[in-house]
């Protein structure tokens, strides 16, 4: 028959938690626009939607300390209207606005985008870039932190318990002299699917980097560090020589498939291209 | 399912309604509270049809559960403006032309609300963003934008927003304006009908299977299902156009995955679908053939095992996967390359494209007690798809009546039945109402696409630039089903030697059959894929011989007197005037910054195909009543110059002219919209009707006023006798006398016949009235480490004869562009092994307002020699040429060989790869 699902509307975090830890087979539904999408797709295989979007105490940014937090419901239009300046806006600013169309900033949240783990997810490679955690919530075990790295565990599949909520994601605030570069390669100028993004985030000293952290997206099972062509940079001079060598060890750092979107030889491509353009940026700023 | 009381605001009232968790935003304000100006063009995000305002902000209504919205405050159109009263949004798109089929309005309408809401005077970057949510396939967004520039500078107002001036080449509104702003038009699936119950196709999953067996018994059993009905249980026979080797249901065998094996109606949508996985089809799967030129070789697996039997209207050579082949010639080919300086040889291809559309296929059938039917679907051709379900379930034409309602863009995807006859069978088995809508994805593998094309061009050219031979081989992938491969191959092959003078031609046609999902005739069928490949080779020809592409093709443009490759001699020739001025749009003289190029294409079609009947009767009191049988798919044609060159006829004013928009019951026959001849041959007869009914009302008013007729004038309400104005007879007063008398009206009639264009040549197309003449330039950067191109300006210069309503035709040419543009840089149905890979629109790409240039569209007026007016079609023009413009931009930018679209980021860069390689 067809699947008969429920339908809860939590009006407190508590409450959310609570029906969570009672039920085993609920979907949390956000800004809809991954469960929607599926829902149309084929019948759903859940008891329950719980829908989280009357929680207001997701839906905040704050900063404390120079660690700054962003609640799971935060939409992407709320992201691109935040201005927190340096790093984290040079990076979040182009991110947003390569992210789906305004319709869909609208709606969709930091949090689904996170939970949802699609290769291509756009928001993740800069989390990953800025080195971000992510806080779980349970009724029984409070919360906890993990690395969003440790978070992400491959295609859809996410280290998240059946009975946690995702509910914010932390970071630190990079230092003010830092340098960055974002770029979304897609098929079109608005609402396209990423074939290749990078986000990176170097520190120089002199002339030297000190360290960098580079995250790329859509050429793997989950957003990626590519820590070979950050050792690569480690210590280095950005110098023409070093910039070749970061981009092939980029290229190998990354698994792209080959489908339909884009071929892997492209998009491994794309990974050498962007890195390239990417050091050239802050070599040149 | 479960219900929940659901209380929201909306539209500032409250509202308490019970919905399952399940129903979306949209099906809450669609079906629960009947609001249908929210429209549904893909159910996933994509396409912003179904945009409203929930807490101020715009979103996609098919991405929220109703349940979610629970204490906010939704806004939907229906609580934006009404007719007569339309907010500043609404005004400005009425004034500036905005709207054209008006699927995607509503939707565009509350993005620039919201937009408009926080800011009173936006940029144009900011208009293009705050609408790149909002896919709309007819406008290409330039009089949208242009629309928010005006609201934003404060040059919209109430009172002129609707211009009802109906003076020929005055930009009268269309008429149907108000109500496509408002969302107040009825598409298809709005069409409400009590005990009304909803169906779906089955489809096969394979490409090419036998079919052994099927059972509906397990489908039956489920609570809800009304009717299940297959080729088992349906008399059928083959119908089509030019072609019928197409039935309604598979029969023994399926050819392509998607093919309609089963239908099945139920109480709800979901139950039909559930009852449709719940028929068992044991299927034998088959060798199947995709490729063109592997289907034509000996050992491929035939699709139809003798498809030289099925019913051709033409003369061709057929057999195996062979559907169609065509062979012309002019002149001497082996002499014409003997006296070449250089022989240029290419192969080009273009992909398989969709129609696009942002409104699904719709129907809904009702059988009423007489054994007739009703069906209300949206159609480009309602009397022939009356025609089709004769022939295709055996029944006699009167069995049908088919309305049709509006058309959310038709493009040539809505020429042929692809759920009526379902629709049709479910409603007499259930003996009710049947509801049936293409999911986006279906909409995607479950209609007739554009013919992915190979073209082979070998050009033989003297040093001076004169063409002196061209070999041209095209080849057509059909798909499953030949419906309009011929047609096709033909009108490609009028347009295989470009608007160039060669005097010695060699053109061959093929097209195949093969297990990809089948092809049909889409806007301007065949001129995008040749006005890529013959557009460039000019400039491959060019480079070759080192002489300006645009130089090239000035000096081999048709002129009054050259002829066609089937021998039609050509009138009113503006093609040099179309490329000097597309050319001079772009500064074409001035120089190229590095990574930047310049592209410009050529092209020509044929305006107006088939006769047409129009009648214009009186009212009783002075007013008219415009009557023909065809329906506007969304140019607009029908609802603003049509009815100019009645009011042109009559001398009347525009307003006093209703135009009637029928049934195939009460309406006169008519061929239907396609192939650029609506203001042309509509137009053409309704201008003629009115002048006969005008003649009739001089006649009656001589006698009232005891005039000569030839002293007489009618001016606006009244007939009067010409320099004494005082003697006159008011138009009310002759009607009503007449009607009176008559017992009946008065009746202007005028046909406009089908006469063949004389040709030197067979053909199977021959030739055509009123060719028109375009020439569209580009300029564009490439990014060559991405290969990602940025389109800096656009030129469009189409000759139109005469413009009689300069916004109609700005429209459909920037419309056309964008979904040229899209065949240049993104669209393209990609099937492996017959499975369509991006059954969607987020991932069959079609142009958003970010991806739009900025366009200048100019108008040529050299009239046509067949009158009245000189007016020439534009509707399906503007579509061809972007594909080579920006093909050879991007040549001009970067020295490459570009022989395939689309020019995604990728192709441009494995021909960057193939460069320095
Ligand atoms: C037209 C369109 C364009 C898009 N474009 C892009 C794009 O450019 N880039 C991109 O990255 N994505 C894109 N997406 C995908 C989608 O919008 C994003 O992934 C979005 O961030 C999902 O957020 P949501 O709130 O809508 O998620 P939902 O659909 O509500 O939820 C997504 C998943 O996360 C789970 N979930 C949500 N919140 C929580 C939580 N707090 N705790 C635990 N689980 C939770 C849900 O159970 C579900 O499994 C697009 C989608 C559409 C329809
Ligand atoms: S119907 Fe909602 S976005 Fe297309
Ligand atoms: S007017 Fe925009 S889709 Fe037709």
């Amino acid at each position: 028959m067809i699947n008969d699902f429920d339908f809860l509307q939590a009006r407190s975090l508590t409450e959310a938690l609570d029906i969570l830890s009672a039920n085993s087979d609920v979907l949390a539904i956000a800004g809809g626009t991954n469960v929607m999408v599926n829902m149309k797709r084929a019948p759903l295989e859940t008891e329950c939607l719980l829908d989280l979007s009357k929680l207001d105490e997701l839906k905040t940014i704050s900063e404390e300390n120079n660690c700054i937090r962003l609640g799971a419901g935060v939409t992407f239009s709320h992201l691109l209207n935040w201005k927190p300046g340096g790093v984290i806006e040079d990076l979040m600013q182009p991110m947003c606005r390569a992210f789906a169309g305004p319709l869909i900033r609208n709606l969709a949240t930091v949090g689904g985008n996170v939970c949802d783990a699609s290769a291509a997810a756009d928001l993740t490679p800069v989390l990953v870039a800025l080195d971000a955690s992510v806080e779980l919530q349970s009724a029984s075990d409070g919360i906890r932190t993990l690395n969003l790295v440790d978070f992400l565990q491959g295609v859809r599949k996410t280290a998240r318990r059946k009975d946690e909520l995702l509910t914010a994601i932390t970071f630190s605030r990079p230092d003010a002299d830092d340098c960055c570069f974002y770029y979304k390669l897609g098929k079109r100028k608005a609402d396209a699917i990423s074939i290749v993004s990078l986000a990176m985030i170097v520190k120089l000293e002199k002339d030297k980097v000190a360290s960098s952290r580079i995250s790329l997206g859509a050429v793997a099972p989950v957003a990626i560090r590519a820590t070979t062509a950050e050792k690569i940079l480690q210590g280095a001079i950005l110098n023409d020589e070093t910039i070749r060598a970061c981009t092939e060890a980029a290229i190998s750092d990354s698994s792209p498939i080959d489908d339909f979107r884009a071929g892997g030889d492209y998009r491994r491509q794309m990974v050498g291209v962007l890195v390239e353009k990417g050091l050239n940026a802050i070599n040149n700023a | 399912m479960n219900t929940k009381t659901l209380n929201f605001s909306l539209n500032g009232l409250a509202e308490s309604i019970e919905v399952t968790p399940r129903t979306r935003l949209l099906d809450a304000l669609r079906s629960n509270l009947q609001l249908t100006g929210t429209k549904e063009g893909c159910g996933t995000g994509d396409c912003g049809s179904c945009t409203v305002l929930l807490d101020g902000n715009a979103v996609n209504s098919c991405m929220v559960a109703a349940l979610q919205v629970e204490g906010c405050e939704v806004t939907t159109i229906e609580g934006v403006g009404k007719p007569g009263n339309l907010h500043p949004v609404q005004q400005a798109m009425v004034q500036e032309g905005g709207i054209q089929c008006g699927f995607c309005t509503p939707g565009m309408v509350m993005s620039l609300k919201s937009l408009f809401d926080e800011q009173t005077n936006p940029d144009e970057e900011t208009v293009r963003v705050a609408i790149s949510s909002n896919l709309c396939r007819c406008t290409g967004y330039t009089k949208i934008i242009e629309a928010a520039r005006a609201l934003g500078a404060g040059e919209v107002n109430a009172d002129k927003a609707i211009n009802k001036n109906g003076a020929l080449g005055s930009r009268m509104t269309r008429i149907d304006a108000e109500q496509k702003v408002t969302g107040r038009a009825v598409y298809a699936e709005d069409v409400q009908l009590p005990r009304m119950i909803y169906g779906v196709v089955l489809r096969s999953p394979h490409a090419h299977a036998k079919i052994l067996s099927i059972d509906t018994s397990e489908a039956e059993q489920i609570a809800g299902v009304k009717a299940i009905v297959s080729a088992r249980d349906t008399e059928m026979d083959y119908f089509g156009y030019e072609l019928q080797d197409y039935r309604v249901f598979a029969v023994d065998k399926v050819r392509f995955r998607g093919e309609p094996v089963a239908a099945v109606a139920a109480t709800t949508i979901d139950i039909a679908r559930h009852a449709a996985s719940k028929i068992r089809i044991d299927y034998e799967e088959l060798p199947a053939v995709f490729d063109p030129e592997e289907a034509m070789t000996d050992d491929a697996p035939l699709v139809h095992d003798d498809c030289s039997a099925y019913a051709l209207d033409w003369e061709t050579e057929r057999s195996g996967n062979l559907c169609y082949r065509l062979e012309i010639d002019d002149g001497d080919i082996e002499k014409g390359f003997a006296e070449a300086d250089e022989i240029i040889e290419a192969e080009y291809e273009t992909p398989e494209a969709h129609p696009g559309s942002i409104e699904p296929h719709s129907s809904t059938a009702m059988p009423d007690a007489n054994g007739r039917i009703t069906v209300w679907t949206t159609t480009q051709k309602p009397f022939a798809f009356r025609s089709f379900l004769a022939k295709a379930l055996k029944r006699p034409v009167s069995t049908f009546k088919v309305i049709p309602t509006q058309i959310g863009g038709g493009f040539g995807g809505k020429l042929f039945p692809c759920l009526e006859p379902y629709a049709v069978l479910l409603a007499e088995r259930a003996d009710r109402p049947v509801q049936m809508t293409l999911t986006r994805e279906e909409e995607m593998y479950g209609t007739l696409l554009r013919h992915p094309a190979k073209v082979k061009l070998k050009t033989g050219v003297k040093k001076d630039g004169t063409l002196v031979a061209h070999s041209v081989r095209m080849l057509f992938n059909t798909g499953a089903f030949g419906l309009y491969g011929p047609n096709t191959a033909a009108l490609a092959s009028l347009m295989a030697t470009g608007p160039y003078r060669i005097p010695n031609v060699s053109i061959t046609g093929l097209v195949t059959y093969t297990n990809n999902v089948p092809c049909g005739s889409v806007r301007c069928p065949g001129g995008p894929q040749m006005a890529f490949a013959v557009e460039a080779h000019i400039d491959k020809i060019a480079r070759t011989i080192n002489m300006d592409p645009l130089a090239l093709r000035l000096k081999n443009a048709w002129e009054d007197g050259d002829y066609t490759c089937s021998g039609q001699k050509l009138e009113s020739v503006s093609m040099k005037e179309c490329l000097q001025k597309a050319a001079n749009a772009i500064d074409w003289d001035k120089p190229r910054q590095l990574g930047e190029g310049k592209g410009i294409a050529a092209n020509w079609w044929v305006s107006g195909t088939w006769g047409t009947q129009s009648l214009i009767e009186s009212n009783e009191d002075g007013t008219f009543r415009l009557i023909t049988g065809t329906v506007d798919m969304g140019p607009g044609g029908l609802n603003s110059s049509v009815l100019q060159l009645a009011a042109q006829g009559l001398g009347v004013p525009v307003d006093s002219i209703t135009l009637v928009q029928g049934d195939t019951d009460s309406m006169p026959w008519d061929h239907g919209t396609g192939g650029s001849r609506m203001t042309f041959t509509i137009g053409k007869s309704a201008f003629e009707a009115a002048e006969d009914i005008k003649q009739q009302l001089l006649e009656e008013a001589a006698r009232d006023l005891e005039a000569s007729v030839n002293d007489l004038e009618l001016v606006k309400d009244r007939v009067q006798v010409q320099g004494d104005p005082d003697s006159h007879v008011l138009l009310s007063k002759l009607c009503y006398q007449r009607h009176k008398k008559h017992g009946g009206p008065m009746v202007g009639v005028s046909s406009v016949l089908d006469d063949p264009t004389p040709t030197t040549k067979k053909h199977p197309v021959g030739g055509f009235p009123a060719a028109s003449f375009c020439a569209h330039a580009v300029e564009l950067s490439v990014d060559d480490s991405t290969g990602e191109i940025d389109l800096k300006r656009y030129a469009a210069v189409h000759d139109v004869g005469n413009a009689i309503n300069p916004t109609g035709c700005e429209g459909q040419i920037e419309g056309g562009v964008a979904m040229g543009l899209g065949m240049a840089l993104m669209e393209e149905i990609r099937e492996d092994k017959g499975r369509v890979m991006n059954p969607g629109f987020a991932d069959y790409l079609l142009l958003t307002a970010e991806d739009m240039p900025p366009t200048q569209t100019i108008l040529v007026e050299q009239p046509a020699v067949e009158g009245p007016f000189g007016i020439k079609g534009v509707g399906e023009p503007p579509t061809a040429p972007p594909t080579g413009a920006v093909a050879n931009a991007l040549v001009d930018a970067l020295d490459l060989d570009v022989t395939r679209l689309p020019l995604t980021p990728e192709e441009v860069s494995a021909r960057i790869r193939i460069r320095q390689s």
